[in-house]
């Protein structure tokens, strides 16, 4: 059985009445990863957590953990725990008492409760608070009681649902390195869901991308950012250019595409769509490089100047590509770069690893 | 808002004051008359009447039966109107708003006409009119105000409170004695002496369907008909200092209960 992955999800269906949730979801989730499902609301990303809580029973389909199959399974009687968005501690009892609820049901016994009470309020760094109630709290330790109440009774899975939306900007950002690290030190899996990319950019060994009921992309951080395979991920994750033009062929692993009379060369991490199809590509803002001369580069534009905002570490630059019957394409430069760039025209180079051909 | 306004306010406001502590202040003051006519002038003052309340037996037996058959209803009322309330709240089934309506009814019926309609069903049924009619009676017509405090309550407990619950192991009924009962508690009270005082303070279904043994309020009535003496004015007070310590108490618990959670 040890070949089974954590948590597998066998064509899940979800629907209420005529809307559908989530459509014929197939994953595999390891153990210890940080997997974050991420896409706007209605997306099915929410309905995949309660699905693995066992607070929605898919219409189709079924749910293995660690091989069982826990499809039918109420929530008590399965090994994983939820941190919710409200955080749901319970009002009448102490923090102690509240990292202590899922331990007694277990039938753990007294002293092995305390032990376990004392184990994680002073990892999470409660010891302090451990008599207070919640109404006594701030955000950021109801937070954290929240996190300890799920971990306490050491769960196969952990399931987090926005647990972040109600702190301020910068408690979040300090409390996402914080659950990172705590991610890692316990080797947790962590089933995290949100609808800021930020969020999942920086927490996440895998992020799944969402959008109706279907998974848009499924893969690291940094393939997403980098390789997305549509335009819905290209656009919901960061910022990117989009250039539209119509396919010309593959040459090798290269999609290579006509961009109003200029040949490009990307990637197709989606796929190659259709010959003869109107298509489009995405390229990174901070991958466009500036030449004087034409750069070697697989892509070479020759664009203008035509609008500068400086953002303190870097300069975002507008740019007009005439030859490309005036398109305009964004860069991020370093602050020098941006002031030394003037009205001439200037070459601008990418390579075919930093233009994402698009499935749509 | 203009002086003018103010002033008119104000006097409405004390006119009405004056209207509900009046009366209640008389009656209090008769009780200590040392005559045996209610009126002025007071020549002289008295505790006799108190004195002889509390040695008076037939009071005192009338007080505690009408105790017992308030704390009974309310046990009743409370276990029912409870239940009730967690069937209604957050669901929806067929014929749940006629359930709803059947509920309510017996608050909304007049005291005169159930008392009469219990009455003749307690005969149909063959049970004999005393303490057990009384209790019955009260029980159902206190119900409907458990189950809307109680239903008000639970519709501001967090649903991710009982699903919270259930993740950390808790099947539902644990769920509900662990999270939903405590959570219900500061309701629960509420309503429990709303519901001692209602009863308490029955007079039309504790005279219809009552034994020869009489409550607190029918007793007064049988006393009334006998000429108006201080000692009634002496009874009522001691009801009347009863009644509101108790109100204002659970007063402040229920509120201070509210703010904890």
């Amino acid at each position: 059985m040890s070949s089974d992955p954590l948590v597998r999800l066998e064509g899940v269906t979800k629907r209420f009445g005529d809307t559908v949730a989530l459509d014929n979801l197939t994953l595999d989730i390891a153990q210890g990863e940080f997997v974050t499902f991420l896409g706007p609301s209605g997306c099915g990303k929410s309905t995949t957590l309660r699905i693995l809580g066992g607070f929605e029973q898919p219409s189709s389909g079924r749910v293995l953990l660690r091989g069982d199959d826990v499809t039918k399974r109420p929530p008590e009687k399965r090994n994983v725990n939820m941190v919710f968005q409200d955080y749901a501690l319970f009002p009448h009892m102490t923090v102690r008492q509240n990292i202590g609820f899922g331990l007694e049901l277990k039938g753990m016994g007294k002293s092995e409760i305390a032990r376990r009470q004392d184990e994680i309020m002073s990892f999470l760094e409660l010891t302090a608070y451990g008599d207070r109630y919640p109404a006594q709290l701030s955000g950021g330790q109801r937070q954290r009681v929240a996190l300890a109440r799920a971990l306490a009774p050491d769960p196969a899975l952990l399931l987090l649902d926005e647990p972040l939306g109600a702190l301020d900007a910068k408690l979040r950002g300090q409390v996402q390195q914080e659950l990172k690290s705590i991610q890692r030190r316990t080797n947790k899996t962590f089933f995290f869901v949100t609808h800021d990319q930020e969020e999942a950019l920086t927490m996440s060994d895998r992020i799944v991308v969402m959008n109706k009921g279907k998974v848009e992309q499924d893969g690291t951080p940094e393939e997403l950012y980098f390789h997305p395979a549509s335009r819905f991920v290209a656009e919901f994750i960061g910022e990117t250019n989009l250039l539209t033009g119509e396919l010309r062929g593959t040459d090798g692993n290269a999609v290579v595409m006509d961009w109003f009379g200029t040949t490009l060369r990307g990637h197709a991490p989606g796929g190659v769509p259709q010959a003869g199809e109107s298509i489009t590509a995405s390229v990174r803002l901070e991958r466009l490089g500036f030449h004087a001369e034409r750069p070697a580069t697989a892509n070479a534009v020759q664009g203008r100047v035509v609008g500068k905002t400086f953002l303190g570490s870097r300069m975002a630059l507008d740019l007009m590509v005439e030859e490309a019957n005036g398109a305009t394409l964004k860069a991020y430069v370093d602050a020098d770069t941006g002031q030394s760039v003037g009205e001439a025209p200037v070459w601008i180079g990418w390579d075919e690893s930093s233009m994402a051909v698009l499935r749509d | 808002m203009t002086r003018h306004n103010r002033i008119l306010l104000s006097c409405v406001y004390w006119a009405f004051v004056a209207y509900v502590f009046v009366p209640l202040i008389l009656m209090v003051m008769m009780g200590f008359k040392d005559s045996k006519f209610i009126g002025f002038p007071i020549k002289s003052w008295t505790l006799d009447w108190y004195t002889g309340v509390f040695a008076d037996t037939e009071t005192l037996a009338a007080f505690g039966y009408s105790v017992a058959i308030a704390v009974l209803s309310t046990v009743i009322s409370v276990i029912v109107g409870t239940w009730i309330a967690v069937l209604l709240e957050g669901r929806k089934f067929w014929g749940r708003a006629v359930i709803f309506g059947m509920t309510v009814l017996p608050a909304l019926i007049p005291g005169i006409i159930s008392a009469i309609a219990f009455r003749i069903y307690a005969r149909y049924l063959g049970i004999e009119p005393g303490m057990g009619a009384i209790v019955w009676s009260h029980a159902v017509h206190n119900v409907p105000f458990v189950v809307l405090v109680v239903m008000a309550r639970l519709s501001t407990l967090p649903k991710s409170q009982i699903e919270a619950a259930r993740d950390l192991g808790a099947d539902p009924l644990i769920a509900f004695l662990r999270i939903t009962f405590p959570y219900l508690v500061p309701a629960i009270m509420g309503a429990s002496i709303f519901c001692l005082l209602l009863s308490f303070d029955d007079f039309v279904r504790s005279f219809f369907l009552g034994g020869y043994e009489p409550t607190l309020p029918v007793l007064i009535f049988a006393k009334l008909k006998s000429g108006m003496s201080p000692e009634i004015n002496a009874i009522a007070t001691v009801a009347l200092v009863l009644t509101a310590v108790i109100g204002v108490w659970a007063e402040r618990f229920t509120r201070r209960m509210n703010k904890d959670s």
